[in-house]
């Protein structure tokens, strides 16, 4: 008996598709090429990446709702596509978004239908209901209709359904999306509360401060790979000691800027992006002083508008292994 | 285990009739389309010759086919709605089978239907003075639990087969009047070709409609009526196997496709 929550070995997922009427026509898509990585018990697991990386179809396999094309993928040991009843037991999982909820029921009604559909006594239901709605921040607007839910609140129900079994494992897929900043921090509050209570979390999120502020572990993915896994903390020493520089400057004194940046060996990446009239610089650099002191005629001059130096965040990180990649 | 299937039952059929209650479509589905169809049955009998129109078949069939267009298009309505709301993913992946909850919703598709067949009655009787006198009460009683029971049968398969592509439902709503025909829901059976007929003789609902029409005009011989049941009641045990294969397939390959969602 081993200590994960998730184990994911070499997993990969293929999607044909055959359109055409006389002459069928047939399209692959892979949406997940190869990925493995394991959840320990009572963590908290962060899967990050680009729009279409994966993650998503990732989380739905391993939720049993698709089945993998390859590889293998176990939840507390039991194997997603041969013990499918027994996973579906022990997880729980919210999609987010508009979707996945009967509108014209209320919140109640909606969590009685999936009491039922997992199984739950009606004791144990009357129970959970109100804690759920109670927890999720619902519980004076339980008897309204969904459809008259904010984006938000919708998202908030979402969480309730997914925790109503009281499942030891829940797939959260971009839970804060739609949530305004409040709402997000008190939905981020939920989440560190399952954690301390022993639940392991697996969460995705376009949200670094999000992953950063929540996750113990954290898994970016890039075209169906995991580009990069390990505690924020190391992520963000992939690329530590580097500062970095964002530079806005005038159109017209953007070529010279260009030239004495290119003269600097220490400078690791520069990006530039083009805000007329003005371009903004985004330099990475192992040696700020040098950076510093080549930037001076420039700021003396009044040439450059603005400047920013800052350390690294796990959002540069993200930014730099997903350019990376694509470099 | 049964306590957990009642509530189930119970709760889904609490979902389906909220989410229709309030749909206009399910109105004109169930009263103003079998309306239409007895309309036009008894302006056809009238251009015949007849006197006056044949109840059974135009307004009793009409009944019958709202019954039948209502679980056809109820079964697709549920089923689309699921794909565009994506909770058909989060039933895939609950621990209750996809096969139990179409079960489910396929009798209560069924059961909603009997609103079409009860009107039918109300108007034949309040309307066109229909007597039930020389009827066989109890005979046609229970060859509208035969008919329920292989609509049902029926349901279950389509029902499954819905839930296989977003195809399935095009395919499933043209089979509508095809059935409706061949069953012969507005006239007798009998007046249908050969080929027809046989291909008739596949479809439960044709046997079990076959006794209702007789008991409804009068028909007490019990081994006439038997004998339909028993063909309806073996042809909807053999689509209840199907479906219940049929679901197996159906959980597998839209979890390789991924065709839960209409997005």
């Amino acid at each position: 008996m081993n200590n994960y929550a998730i184990e994911v070995n070499k997993l990969r997922k293929i999607f044909t598709t055959r359109a055409g009427f006389w002459s069928r026509k047939t399209k692959t898509t892979v949406a997940v090429e190869d990925v493995s990585f394991n959840v320990c018990k009572g963590e908290l697991f962060g899967l990050l990446g680009p729009n279409g990386a994966g993650k998503t179809t990732t989380v739905k396999m391993l939720s049993t709702i698709l089945l993998p094309t390859a590889g293998t993928a176990s939840i507390f040991g039991l194997d997603v596509t041969e013990q499918t009843q027994a996973v579906r037991e022990r997880i729980g999982f919210s999609f987010g978004g508009a979707r996945g909820l009967y509108g014209r029921l209320s919140a109640v009604d909606n969590l009685r239908y999936f009491a039922e559909l997992y199984g739950l006594e009606p004791s144990t239901t009357r129970e959970r209901i109100p804690e759920m709605l109670e927890l999720v921040g619902l519980a004076d607007r339980g008897e309204d209709r969904v459809e008259t839910y904010s984006s938000g609140m919708q998202q908030r129900l979402h969480l309730a359904r997914a925790l109503l079994h009281d499942p030891e494992l829940i797939f959260l897929d971009e839970p804060t999306v739609g949530i305004d900043p409040v709402g997000a921090r008190e939905l981020r509050k939920a989440i560190k509360e399952l954690v301390a209570q022993g639940k392991t979390i697996l969460l995705t999120t376009h949200y670094m401060a999000e992953a950063e502020e929540l996750c113990d572990r954290i898994a970016i993915i890039n075209e169906g790979l995991i580009v990069a896994l390990d505690t924020p903390s190391v992520l963000k020493k992939r690329i530590s000691g580097d500062t970095l520089f964002e530079i806005e400057i005038m159109n017209k004194n953007f070529a010279s800027l260009q030239a004495q940046l290119q003269k600097i060996d220490s400078c690791l990446t520069v990006q530039i992006t083009d805000a007329h009239p003005k371009k903004i610089f985004s330099v990475r650099t192992s040696q700020p002083d040098k950076v510093m002191q080549l930037l001076s005629p420039f700021l003396s001059s009044q040439q450059i508008l603005e400047l920013e130096v800052r350390n690294q965040t796990l959002e540069d990180v993200y930014v730099s292994i997903i350019q990376g990649e694509k470099a | 285990m049964t306590g957990r299937l009642f509530r189930l039952a119970w709760r889904q059929m609490n979902v389906q009739l909220h989410v229709r209650i309030f749909n206009l479509y399910s109105l004109l589905l169930f009263f103003m389309q079998p309306a239409i169809f007895s309309c036009v049955g008894m302006i056809l009998s009238k251009a015949a010759g007849q006197e006056r129109p044949d109840l059974v078949y135009t307004v009793i069939g009409g009944g019958m086919l709202g019954m039948w267009s209502g679980l056809i298009f109820t079964s697709t309505f549920d089923i689309n709605r699921d794909r565009r709301d994506g909770t058909l993913e989060l039933i895939v992946a609950s621990p209750t089978s996809l096969g139990v909850v179409e079960a489910i919703r396929t009798f209560t598709n069924v059961i909603s239907g009997l609103v079409s067949m009860v009107a039918a009655f109300v108007v034949a009787i309040l309307i066109f003075n229909y007597s039930l006198s020389d009827t066989n009460i109890l005979g046609a009683l229970v060859s509208l639990v035969v008919i329920l029971f292989g609509m049902w049968a029926i349901g279950v398969f389509l029902a499954n087969f819905l839930a296989w592509s977003r195809l399935s439902g095009s395919l499933v709503e043209f089979l509508e009047i095809p059935v409706a025909l061949v069953c012969g829901f507005m006239y007798p059976i009998w007046i249908l070709p050969d080929w027809m007929q046989a291909i008739s003789k596949l479809v439960p609902i044709r046997w079990a409609l076959e006794a209702f029409y007789a008991a409804l005009l009068g028909e007490q011989d019990l081994g006439f009526l038997w004998k339909r049941w028993s063909a309806a009641l073996l042809l909807s045990f053999i689509f209840w196997i199907s479906a219940r294969w049929l679901e197996g397939k159906v959980h597998d390959h839209i979890r390789v496709t991924g065709e839960m969602s209409s997005i």
